[in-house]
């Protein structure tokens, strides 16, 4: 956040606010419907996703600096979250057998 | 000539390079931190992950009141954000007073939700939930949920400590602005990993 931004008005953080809010709402929401479970955890993470991006551009204001810096630690962040992943293939070939071997 | 013009040849050249990205160091390493804690709370919840989705028998037992709890941490670590932003914003002007305030605010909204946390774990033990054992399917349920939940509460108690050793040092004079921001930051993590924990661990096990 800088200084200029520091005295500026509190709108933007309060639509976050409640946008978080609403978003927790929805994700209750949909947990009352039931879904099957990879539409469940598909919509759990992206309603998760776009709250966590909101939180790190406004609250935690990478919005408000410089390019370089946005750059940097997304790229970084999300590729480290796109490897983690690699695992779930496996937790498939655990209930279903070695994946690709049909 | 010093030691130091000595050894740069006697040239008087900056020692120190500019900060990277054009950011104070210091908030530099807590962003350098942050992203490294993600990789925790990515490797717990994708290992939490893994374990659900491999395990039929995974039960499901969080009730509505167990629901409504957990929907009113969530109301406060989220209020506990906006009023950490205040916080900060009132830092940055040099508004002492203001942003100890707003602080005390933070620090006592977590303070509640750790409560309530710690709460919920109390119920789930007494309904026979432990690290290997519970009364409705695989025993990794435990294990899961207390490594998952407790790692975040971990992190809050942490954050909470931080927080008023830090404020009161600001409001003393010894530490600046940028300090509370960094704390500042490191709230704002916790409460977004909080909004992957929901989902993850509590709304995709509502029983039903």
């Amino acid at each position: 956040m800088t200084t200029t931004e520091a005295s500026g008005g509190l709108s933007k953080y309060l639509a976050v606010y409640v946008a978080m809010l609403v978003i927790t709402l929805i994700e209750v929401v949909i947990a009352y419907r039931h879904p099957s479970g990879a539409r469940l955890l598909v919509s759990m993470l992206l309603l998760a996703a776009i709250g966590a991006v909101l939180g790190v551009l406004y609250f935690m204001g990478l919005a408000s600096e410089n390019h370089r810096s946005i750059v940097a630690f997304s790229v970084f962040t999300l590729f480290v979250l796109a490897t983690i992943n690699y695992g779930w293939t496996d937790s498939f070939r655990i209930l279903f057998g070695a994946p690709f071997s049909k | 000539m010093s030691h130091s013009d000595v050894a740069l040849g006697g040239h008087h050249v900056p020692v120190m390079e500019p900060s990277p990205f054009a950011v104070p160091a210091k908030k530099l390493a807590m962003w350098l931190f942050i992203i490294s804690d993600i990789m925790t709370f990515a490797a717990c919840l994708v290992a939490y992950g893994f374990l659900r989705n491999s395990t039929p028998n995974w039960p499901k037992p969080f009730q509505s009141s167990t629901i409504v709890s957990v929907m009113l941490m969530t109301f406060i670590m989220i209020t506990s954000s906006l009023i950490m932003v205040l916080a900060v914003r009132a830092a940055k002007v040099g508004d002492r007073a203001g942003a100890f305030r707003y602080s005390m605010i933070t620090l006592a909204a977590g303070l509640i939700f750790a409560v309530l946390h710690i709460r919920e774990w109390f119920g789930m033990i007494a309904q026979g939930v432990t690290f290997y054992k519970n009364p409705w399917g695989t025993g990794l349920f435990g294990g899961a949920y207390f490594s998952v939940t407790g790692i975040e509460l971990l992190h809050v108690i942490a954050a909470l400590i931080a927080l008023l050793i830090v404020s009161l040092g600001y409001k003393s004079g010894r530490y600046s602005a940028g300090d509370i921001e960094n704390c500042g930051l490191f709230w704002q993590f916790i409460n977004i990993v909080w909004m992957f924990v929901v989902p993850l661990v509590y709304l995709m096990n509502v029983a039903g």
